[in-house]
């Protein structure tokens, strides 16, 4: 066949898909088609786990068709379960290519070639940056509410997740045990990081961050025998073996008396700056009040209980409630 | 060098990096708290000295000495064997198949997350590799043929172990990579020193037996034989005692490289030259290379921890190449 040939059969084709969409257009919608609001994208594709996590909880049913392998991950991905009712990515240019979204939304971090190219090639690509704090995330909320043309329901989420993250901040007080994000291949999370800001709403001293550490860096195994953290937060082992995974449940951890060691916060809830963030500040703040109760309300004078408690002077749980 | 006074002062160096291993790490111990953290009676237990000298240090300074001596006792007696001055278990691919086997057993999650998983891949991979390159030796004589197919061996396994790792479904299981093809003994536990050190010295006590018929060996096969020298047993010995160190010390360590080729050229001028009497000291030359190259590993960079493979490669790689060069102009 003659490529005129064939472009003219495309366009016939073409020209019945618009017609059968005209058609269609008066009858009511489909369930899986809701339009959002007027300019908003209608194909919308996520190549990152943690835009991933925003584009679930706001974009409307049908608009958003694919997001990352990864948000399958139970580890990586609270809506995992989610995740499976949308065609799995793996944030190649290709992919996007063939399923041409209108907008595709992805870290500033992770693929950058492939965003490069993507844009080169004419795609409207919004980056989201990879590093984030509670304080970032109702931002980011309202940008993806924006960017999918659900400002609505963002606003509604990220206005939740504000009230929500202030009332647990409003009842700490000074007693703040001190706690290490501590996980695969004995990396901590210090400054700077999602963990931290988390840690730091709940209630507890990040150990990694007071001993200067600033983002993910690994932290020697020895530094924790001497530091004694009050809780040693580590992910559950998931799915398929790795060494890396063995590293927190080291024998010598084990033997430290007094230390709580556990996964703590619900899987998967803190690996991205997202709103079930919130789940993890609530456990944690749970996890705190147990360990070091706040004094009754009103006698939470702050010039009595602030002294500063240097580094190993906290007592551990174990010896009883501290002073 | 009379062997006792060379096997005396191999020792000493042994032991001496061997203390050394045990003082070097990132909590600041004073001297005399980690010999008290490792001495102190059970009422010590659970300060932090004593959980860091017996539960960190110890088993990473026992594991260095395990797998020092199984690699330079594996290189010495594969050279010997062998007749070929460039063998030696990382170079001709056994290190790097034990990795293979160790990767394919543990990753693939056959035995749960069991760490028993890790030597038993390991010993099976070993193994393998052995008898590859035995059944090329026995074909083909040549020195460099039997090195290029160690190679070829070493390239395809290290290549598979990386596709293994990044088939995992775990996403983390791929940042691994770098440990089995580089190694390391970083916060490693008594665990792995109670699945490793019964295999490495069962190897070691099988290496030692083929003492006599590796001295035969060098006058021949055939004068070996009219020595009296059952080759069926001495290869079974030297086969199963190389796959049973090298392969778990792979399993613990990941692959580390070229002890076996450095230490036993460093050592048998001070020797007789007769193959058997170079494994004792290349046993204890091993071990001191690898325990002083680990406690380094942990001075370049204390917080993140250099792979102690890429030390020994720094060392090794260079005197491989050396050592090509000199091989190449005896031939000609």
């Amino acid at each position: 066949m003659s490529t005129r040939g064939r472009k003219r059969i495309l366009s016939l084709f073409g020209l019945v898909l618009l017609a059968g969409a005209l058609l269609a257009a008066p009858a009511p919608a489909a369930p899986k088609r809701v339009m959002p609001l007027p300019n908003a994208p209608m194909r919308v594709m996520s190549l990152n786990v943690c835009t991933d996590q925003l584009a679930m909880a706001l974009a409307a049913p049908g608009q958003l068709v694919s997001v990352s392998f990864l948000a399958r991950e139970p580890s990586l991905s609270m809506l995992h379960e989610e995740a499976k009712e949308y065609l799995a990515n793996r944030g190649l240019a290709e992919e996007v290519f063939l399923q041409k979204p209108d907008l595709v939304v992805t870290g500033t971090y992770s693929l950058h070639n492939t965003s490069a190219l993507l844009k080169r090639l004419g795609f409207a690509v919004e980056e989201f940056s990879f590093v984030q704090t509670l304080d970032t995330i109702p931002g980011e909320i309202r940008r993806m509410g924006s960017l999918l043309g659900r400002q609505d329901r963002a606003e509604e989420i990220a206005t939740r997740f504000a009230a929500e993250l202030a009332d647990i901040k409003r009842r700490q007080c000074d007693r703040r045990p001190s706690a290490i994000a501590y996980d695969q291949n004995g990396v901590a999370l210090g400054r700077g990081t999602l963990a931290d800001s988390v840690l730091e709403a709940a209630g507890f001293r990040n150990l990694a961050a007071d001993l200067g550490v600033v983002g993910m860096t690994p932290f020697p195994l020895e530094q924790i025998v001497v530091q004694r953290p009050d809780v040693i937060i580590t992910g559950k082992p998931a799915g398929a073996p790795t060494l890396g995974a063995q590293v927190p449940r080291h024998p010598a951890i084990a033997a430290l008396p007094g230390t709580r060691i556990g996964a703590f916060v619900p899987e998967g809830s803190w690996s991205c700056g997202a709103p079930s963030v919130i789940e993890a500040v609530r456990a944690l703040a749970r996890l705190r009040a147990e360990i070091a109760p706040c004094p009754a309300p009103d006698h939470n004078s702050s010039e009595r209980d602030a002294g500063e408690k240097p580094l190993r002077a906290f007592p551990h749980p174990a010896l009883g409630a501290p002073r | 060098m009379r062997p006792a006074l060379l096997n005396t002062g191999l020792a000493v160096l042994a032991l001496g990096l061997f203390v050394l291993s045990l003082l070097v790490g990132p909590a600041d111990l004073r001297f005399d708290e980690s010999i008290l953290g490792l001495f102190a009676a059970a009422q010590y237990h659970g300060e932090g000295a004593g959980i860091i000298m017996r539960e960190i240090r110890l088993p990473r300074a026992l594991l260095g000495l395990g797998i020092g001596i199984s690699l330079g006792l594996s290189g010495a007696v594969l050279q010997g064997f062998l007749r070929n001055p460039l063998a030696e278990p990382g170079i001709i691919g056994v290190s790097a198949t034990a990795a293979l086997g160790a990767v394919a057993v543990f990753y693939s999650g056959l035995a749960g997350s069991s760490l028993y998983a890790l030597p038993a891949g390991a010993l099976i991979g070993a193994l393998t590799a052995v008898l590859i390159l035995l059944a090329i030796a026995a074909r083909q004589g040549s020195t460099l043929t039997l090195i290029l197919a160690g190679v070829a061996l070493s390239s395809l396994a290290g290549a598979l172990t990386s596709l293994v790792l990044n088939l995992s479904p775990n996403p983390f299981a791929a940042y691994e990579i770098i440990f089995w093809l580089l190694g390391s003994l970083k916060d490693r536990s008594m665990e792995h020193v109670a699945l490793a050190l019964p295999l490495m010295a069962l190897g070691w006590l099988l290496i030692a037996l083929s003492a006599r018929a590796i001295d035969a060996l060098s006058l021949g096969e055939e004068a070996a034989a009219s020595l009296g020298i059952h080759m069926g047993r001495a290869r079974f010995l030297i086969v199963a005692g190389v796959a049973l160190s090298v392969g778990a010390a792979t399993a613990v360590a990941g692959t580390i490289g070229f002890i076996g080729l450095v230490v036993p050229h460093l050592i048998r001028p001070l020797t007789d030259r007769l193959p058997s009497s170079l494994l004792l000291p290349a046993a204890l030359g091993g071990a001191a290379l690898l325990l002083a190259a680990d406690s380094a590993a942990r001075l370049v960079l204390p917080a993140g921890e250099l792979n102690v493979g890429v030390l020994t490669a720094l060392i090794g790689a260079p005197f491989f190449l050396w050592l090509v060069m000199r091989v190449r102009r005896e031939m000609l």
